[in-house]
């Protein structure tokens, strides 16, 4: 290799400084990188919206129940009560309307503990032993799951759930929302007449106007957000721990 | 920023090791009250078996005049805990009741923590945990079941104290002395571990933390402050009868 004292720098084959040689990998390795790094953000960052969406678009149709319970009938007074499409109608000739029964009444540990708790077949059967004698698709089924001779469960198909790293206990919130009626956000006036106003309001919190519903479906977002604000407001404790174990 | 409200409680435990006698019986309640994966023979074979609770064995003396001693060792919680600044997530910190708190949808698997402690009691869930069919029913649906990736270490069964500070709270009073129990301290056939609350100067656990036999592990070196307390052995004075 022998380079004369006239010839240009060393500039190799193709005429680029060496110095280019080098920074253009550098470069191009870099820039590599550096998207490497954006896309691996922008997948975590779908993945984990994907994973806990809000609820922008709407929230998701609430599952298939094995029997289709509608809360209208037996929480709710606006109903008016019918088999198949003919009118009940009662002694005084009357219409009947639907029931108007006490949240608690079915959701009977929603006062004391955690879960709010579905009744067991046994309570459906207080009534359906009489109510619903008649053909009626909806009492086949519940006979079919055990009403008669009362054995076995139903199968009900959970409408609200927090993730698994989140927990949940309704006695405190029941306790402190019904003494304090003035935190309940959207009061529903189509329960505030009756007898059980008290904790279908206290309940509207955080799951709506439940008897308004043939079928219940989340309406309230329930994420972190919901609750911290409420127990910032409300000097609830706000510790990690509180909520996370 | 979370504040962090005043608390009549500062939770902490006592451990006689005088009256450890290494039966694991802790170790046991902690894996089947906290969802703690079962250790399989592969998991040992990989050396990633671990136990929120251990009971460490020593022995003293030489053989055939030996010894073994046991101590049980789980998260300190300490009050400068090693374990906290080094979580870039704030996953885990220190909260009111003078708990070491693990945020688990919090962690993203670092194991920072797990390197800054000294007393090695935060384990790394290498993999999935799994349940034997069998089992699945026993989990405790309390708490938690860490996945993969995730960072868990003692919680002071922090499942049980809340739920006697809401029955208290409902009561209007404070959480009894005795009222909690930890799975460990319930387990534990010679009442080796005691728990409470160190605030209460009446306290079972405050009452022993002054026992001229108190220590805490390695506080007096790097001090770590934990809220568990250890009573020495009490040497037998029949130093002489094997001596
Ligand atoms: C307090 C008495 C009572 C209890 C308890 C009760 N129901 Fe009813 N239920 C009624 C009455 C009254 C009707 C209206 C019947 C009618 O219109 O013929 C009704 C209607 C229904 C219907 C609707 C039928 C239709 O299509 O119109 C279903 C389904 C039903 N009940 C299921 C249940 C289940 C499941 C339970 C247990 C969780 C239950 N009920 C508990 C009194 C009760
Ligand atoms: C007659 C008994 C009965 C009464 C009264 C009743 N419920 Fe229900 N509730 C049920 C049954 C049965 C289910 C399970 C079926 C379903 O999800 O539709 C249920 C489900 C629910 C759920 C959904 C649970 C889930 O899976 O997330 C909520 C929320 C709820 N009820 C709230 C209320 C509120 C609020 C009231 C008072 C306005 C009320 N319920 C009155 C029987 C009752
Ligand atoms: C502060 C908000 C809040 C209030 C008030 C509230 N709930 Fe809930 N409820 C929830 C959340 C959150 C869940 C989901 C819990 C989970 O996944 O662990 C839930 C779940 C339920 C469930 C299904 C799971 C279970 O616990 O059995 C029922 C039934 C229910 N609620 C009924 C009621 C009734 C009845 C009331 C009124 C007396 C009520 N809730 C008041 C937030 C609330
Ligand atoms: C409407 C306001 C409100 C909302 C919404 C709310 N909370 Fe609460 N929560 C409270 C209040 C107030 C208390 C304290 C009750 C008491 O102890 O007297 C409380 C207490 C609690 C407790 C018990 C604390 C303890 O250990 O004693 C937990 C756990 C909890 N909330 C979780 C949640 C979760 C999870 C959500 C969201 C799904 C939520 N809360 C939504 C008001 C609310
Ligand atoms: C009042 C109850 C409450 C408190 C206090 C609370 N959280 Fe949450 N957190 C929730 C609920 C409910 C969710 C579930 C939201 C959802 O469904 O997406 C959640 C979700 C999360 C998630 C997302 C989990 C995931 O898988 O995406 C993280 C991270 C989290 N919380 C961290 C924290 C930290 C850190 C603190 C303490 C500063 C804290 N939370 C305090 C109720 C709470």
């Amino acid at each position: 290799m022998s380079t004369s004292q006239t010839d240009p720098p060393n500039t190799g084959k193709s005429g680029i400084p060496t110095w280019v040689k080098i920074l253009v990998p550098v470069i191009a390795t870099g820039g590599l990188a550096v998207t490497g790094v954006l896309v691996a953000i922008t997948v975590f960052v779908v993945t984990a919206w994907f994973g806990l969406p809000l609820p922008v678009f709407g929230f998701d149709e609430p599952p298939e129940q094995p029997i289709a319970f509608p809360h209208t009938v037996h929480a709710g007074t606006d109903v008016l009560l019918d088999v198949n499409g003919v009118a009940r109608v009662g002694g005084d000739g009357q219409e009947l309307h639907g029931l108007g029964l006490d949240c608690t009444f079915c959701h009977r540990t929603v006062t004391t503990s955690a879960q709010a708790g579905v009744p067991a077949v046994q309570l459906c059967s207080f009534c359906h032993r009489v109510v619903g004698a008649e053909s009626n698709v909806q009492f086949e089924q519940l006979r079919g799951a055990g009403l008669e001779p009362f054995v076995g469960a139903i199968n009900w198909q959970r409408v609200h759930r927090l993730p698994d790293s989140v927990r949940f206990v309704h006695d405190p919130h029941i306790r402190f929302l019904t003494d304090n009626p003035g935190v309940i956000g959207n009061a529903d006036s189509s329960i505030t007449g009756l007898s059980s106003a008290q904790p279908a309001q206290v309940c509207s919190t955080c799951h709506g106007s439940i008897a308004t519903m043939e079928k219940v479906k989340q309406v309230e977002p329930l994420k972190m957000g919901q609750c911290v604000n409420c127990h910032r407001d409300n000097e609830a404790p706000v510790d990690c721990s509180t909520c996370h174990f | 920023m979370v504040t962090q409200q005043d608390s009549p409680y500062n939770w902490g435990m006592v451990v006689d090791v005088d009256r450890c006698t290494g039966c694991q019986a802790c170790v046991i309640a902690c894996q089947a009250e906290n969802n703690v994966p079962l250790n399989t023979e592969n998991l040992y074979k990989e050396q990633r078996t671990y136990s929120w609770i251990r009971v460490e064995r020593y022995w003293e003396g030489e053989f055939p005049d030996v010894k073994a001693r046991f101590i049980p060792i789980m998260c300190q919680h300490c009050g400068n805990a090693p374990c906290e600044p080094v979580c870039p997530v704030f996953a885990t910190y220190h909260n009111n009741e003078g708990l070491n708190v693990q945020v688990y949808n919090r962690c993203v698997g670092t194991r920072y923590c797990a390197i800054g402690c000294p007393y090695n009691v935060r384990f790394f869930n290498y993999w999935e945990p799994v349940w034997p069919e069998a089992l699945r029913n026993q989990l405790n649906p309390d708490v938690t079941i860490r996945s993969r990736g995730i960072m868990e270490k003692c919680s002071f069964c922090i499942q049980r104290i809340r739920r006697a500070e809401r029955v208290a709270r409902r009561d209007d009073r404070l959480v009894a002395d005795g009222e909690i129990q930890t799975a460990c301290t319930q387990a534990c056939p010679t009442n080796a571990l005691t728990f409470g609350n160190l605030k209460d100067p009446d306290s079972k656990v405050s009452r022993m933390s002054k026992d001229r036999r108190a220590y805490k592990l390695l506080d007096e070196k790097i001090g770590t402050d934990p809220n568990v307390i250890y009573l020495a052995r009490v040497e037998e004075k029949a130093e002489a009868v094997h001596g």
